[in-house]
């Protein structure tokens, strides 16, 4: 069943990626990020929002393909809230919020090309994992 | 003089302590109530009142064998007398003259305790200025400079004026009246032991973080083990493997206990955390003052301004009963001072300039302080031109700090949340304070409170600076230190020495001990330990270590952060704090750190699960009411029991049909299946003929100890259950 979605559309690296609104809560600029020592490289660090601290992911990591480079200060971040836990994932470009059709998991901009929808809750668990991981050994 | 007086010298010493303390006090009343009135002359009340301080204080001087500033008082008290008088000698700088009296009789007190020498130049010097106050000036110049009427000169108190509240009544008795309000009982405690159980509290918070952390992380290994489980049940049901039934019963028995008992810790933990904050709070209490001393700073840096700009401006505040811990105060003075510096500068038009769009010729810089729920806001506002966010739209642009896009899309809002962060309004700094620099300083400054600055503009009518600081932070003392280019932090109960750690050894001496060596260089960088290094001695639990660094911060006040669930499997860090800047600064976990070098040391999970435990056996509780299902789970898990519940007899039933129960323990009045029913339906089973049975209720009546007898039930506990009537229960035959 086709379903339309809410999206913020975004680009980091050479993926294209889209999430839905009601995960967002913030499309923000990064302050100093500071570095995580024997952290995974998919959590990039942490940064001071509003006087919480907020872990950095980077989504490819999650989803097992290259980690990009570590965040900086002044990359752009979307804040995500899911599972209880605030994060920002690390963006190269917001590109434009759309509602887009999802087909069977699939969705596509509006010229067509496939966007890789993604799901906060789950990305958010792989990364309790990794950092659990990373800390075992 | 002090000879002739009755005090031993350590009675003397201590009574012109209090004495000093008392003074302070009282000039400070005399500094704002001539504060309060701007440039104009006190009414006749207030210099009553300012006479009637001065009179006491010379009293009380005189009492502690104080000459000089018997003699002092005295003469202030009669140059109030005179500038009373008609015709009065009331001049546009006799109040910050009698500001500077005052402001140098509370530093002449202060030196007397030193340097009484110095303290006696400075004597003449006061005595100098006195004789000014009284001194009738030329009134011409007093018009021409000033020219506010009465009214016009808006000050403290002026809630009045906003929120069309009566004024604060104003003492109306005749000149002569010294009758002065019962005063308050206080208790005068030195700061150090406030400050020294303050920073207790801290430690405390530290202890609750560490443990929070560990609980979370049994929490995550619950949830592990429970999945695990759930696989090998699979397996078993879909293999037919019926030994292995048992030890995967045995096995979901542990992660049941297990989650319980770790659901119990955070109950526990969070009322911990509810003790900690009481008491914080209370001691953060302990150290509060009004705003009133902030808003005395401020009028006393307004005038400077006004006097260094020649601009007209007035102070009005609001608020000032609001009350703010007194180290998150002291942390207030200096942003204060920028904002208004900032509204002088940058914010307030010329007169001329004022008169011509219709405002008056006086500008009004409002500071207000309020509690807004958790936060406290203290504001800063100006009736100036405001900040045109079209230019600083632009700068931000030109400076390349945002893209065309961005800035198109940003609010004015986000425009003015840019300010401060490297931008500034004007081409190029004043010297006064170039407003995005000052506010650069300010952000910085209520950043280390935890706090945040809001800044909302209107062109042509003013801008408002809304300082919003948490109402109670947690501060705590720590060590900070530079490894790999970062700032670590230790809290500072762990650290007991600092030392110097020679190249390539893995013992050091410090304290008049060998001690191990941590290359933390290693840990948390890419260093060698191929240099002679700063060292940090940590200690936790009894075992100490020398923890190598590149370079040693020192001691600071921080204030403590969690670091939130994705991170809490990273032992090493124990929180984090905020930095001036706003950098996140990691805190370092002192058990861990002494675990890597001792790794025998308490405080790892892995103990936990290593203890052998003795099983009783296992156990059904069924109750109706949760608070009793945890409790019991708590108390039969400390006797060795593995605990499984049950929320009534009818789903009691249901799992005892799945699995053996070495122990019931069931309320009677259940919604769907009572107790007796469900005892009644086990002892028609086999398996539970003879199964010890307790009931727990809140009525034993005679009935229904009979049929419990006869349904073979070992004992009949009345709740509220003890541990001790529980253990009876469990012995009983």
């Amino acid at each position: 069943m086709p379903e339309l979605r809410n999206v913020i559309v975004f680009a980091v690296g050479v993926g294209r990626y889209a999430v839905e609104l009601r995960w967002v809560r913030e499309v923000v600029t990064l302050g100093f990020v500071t570095a995580v020592p024997t952290a995974p490289a998919a959590l990039g660090g942490v940064v001071n929002l509003h006087g919480t601290i907020l872990p950095v992911l980077d989504v490819a990591a999650l989803l097992d393909q290259p980690a990009g480079p570590p965040p900086r200060q002044g990359d752009g971040a979307l804040v995500l809230e899911a599972e209880g836990t605030v994060c920002a994932l690390r963006v190269d470009q917001v590109d434009h919020v759309a509602s887009l059709t999802e087909n069977e998991g699939a969705v596509v901009d509006a010229a067509g090309r496939p966007l890789t929808l993604l799901d906060p809750t789950r990305l958010v668990r792989k990364a309790l994992e990794v950092v659990t991981m990373a800390a075992a050994t | 003089m002090s000879d002739e007086l009755d005090f031993d010298p350590e009675e003397l010493a201590m009574l012109r302590q209090l004495f000093r303390q008392e003074a302070h006090d009282a000039l400070e009343i005399v500094t704002a109530r001539v504060l309060a009135g701007g440039s104009a002359r006190p009414g006749a009340e207030t210099l009553t009142e300012m006479m009637r301080v001065t009179h006491t204080l010379k009293g009380a001087a005189g009492t502690v064998g104080l000459t000089t500033m018997v003699d002092l008082s005295h003469r202030l008290e009669s140059a109030f007398a005179a500038v009373g008088r008609e015709p009065s000698p009331w001049g546009p700088s006799t109040a910050d003259l009698i500001v500077e009296v005052t402001d140098g009789l509370r530093a002449y007190l202060d030196e007397l305790a030193v340097e009484p020498i110095v303290a006696e130049q400075s004597a003449a010097r006061i005595r100098e200025q006195i004789a000014r106050i009284a001194t009738v000036t030329d009134r011409a110049s007093y018009s021409e400079i000033i020219a506010p009427s009465p009214q016009d000169s808006l000050s403290i108190p002026t809630s009045a004026l906003l929120e069309g509240e009566p004024p604060e009544p104003v003492l109306d008795a005749p000149s002569d009246r010294m009758d002065v309000p019962e005063p308050k009982s206080y208790l005068r405690v030195e700061p150090e032991r406030i400050d020294a159980l303050m920073s207790s509290a801290g430690e405390l918070l530290f202890d609750r973080t560490r443990i929070e952390r560990r609980v979370q992380l049994l929490r995550t290994m619950s949830r592990d083990l429970a999945r695990t489980r759930q696989g090998l049940r699979d397996v078993i049901e879909r293999e037919r493997l019926q030994q292995l039934g048992e030890t995967e019963a045995e096995l979901a028995g542990q992660a049941a206990l297990l989650s319980q008992t770790t659901a119990a810790l955070l109950d526990e933990i969070e009322a911990l955390r509810r003790t900690i904050g009481d008491l914080q709070r209370g001691l953060v209490r302990i150290r509060m003052e009004s705003a009133r001393n902030l808003m005395t700073h401020a009028a006393r840096t307004l005038r400077a301004l006004r006097r260094a700009t020649g601009l007209k401006v007035e102070l009005r505040t609001l608020g000032e009963e609001t009350e703010f811990d007194k180290a998150v105060a002291e942390q207030l003075v200096d942003p204060i001072t920028q904002l208004l510096r900032n509204a002088v500068a940058h914010g307030i038009e010329s007169p001329e300039e004022r008169v011509a769009r219709g405002k008056p010729a006086i500008a009004t810089v409002t500071m207000r302080a309020r509690q807004d729920g958790n936060l406290l806001v203290l504001e800063v506002s100006d009736d100036g031109r405001g900040i045109d966010t079209t230019a600083l739209r632009d700068r931000l642009i030109e400076t390349g700090r945002w893209s065309q896009a961005r800035a198109q899309l940003a609010t004015d809002n986000d425009v003015l949340d840019a300010l401060g962060t490297g931008v500034s309004v004007r081409g190029d700094a004043d010297e006064l304070a170039g407003r995005g620099i000052g506010l650069d300083v300010v952000r910085q400054a209520i950043a280390r409170l935890g706090g945040e600055v809001k800044v909302s503009s209107t062109p042509g009518r003013g801008t408002s600076f809304a300082l919003r600081l948490p109402l109670s932070t947690s501060l705590a003392q720590a060590m900070l230190f530079k490894v790999g280019g970062q700032v670590y932090a230790i809290p500072a109960v762990h650290v007991v020495d600092t030392c110097v750690v020679d190249a390539n050894v893995s013992q050091t001496q410090a304290r008049h001990e060998t001690l191990p060596v941590l290359r933390l260089e290693g840990l948390l960088g890419n260093g060698t330990a191929g240099e002679r290094r700063p060292g940090v001695v940590v200690t936790f639990a009894g075992k100490s270590l020398v923890c190598t660094v590149d370079k040693i911060v020192g001691p600071r006040e921080i204030i403590i952060k969690p670091l939130g669930p994705l991170l809490a499997p990273l032992t090493l860090y124990a929180a984090a704090t905020i930095s001036g800047s706003g950098k996140v600064q990691l805190i370092l976990d002192p058990a861990q750190l002494v675990r890597r070098v001792h790794p025998d040391a308490p405080g790892e999970v892995a103990d936990l699960t290593s203890q052998p435990m003795v099983l009783a056996g296992r156990a059904l509780v069924v109750d109706d009411s949760r608070a009793i299902r945890e409790a019991m789970t708590s108390m039969l898990g400390r006797e060795g029991w593995i605990v499984d519940v049950a929320e009534d007899g009818a789903r009691a039933l249901q799992m005892t049909r799945q699995l053996r129960y070495d122990l019931v323990v069931t309320d009677l009045e259940m919604p769907e299946l009572g107790g007796f029913e469900l005892i009644a339906h086990l002892r028609k089973d086999d398996r539970f003929k003879t199964t010890p049975i307790v009931i727990i209720t809140s009525r034993a009546n005679p009935e229904h100890r009979r049929r419990a007898k006869d349904l073979g039930v070992r004992a009949l506990v009345a709740k509220p259950i003890t541990r001790r009537k529980l253990l009876e229960a469990l012995a009983a035959k």
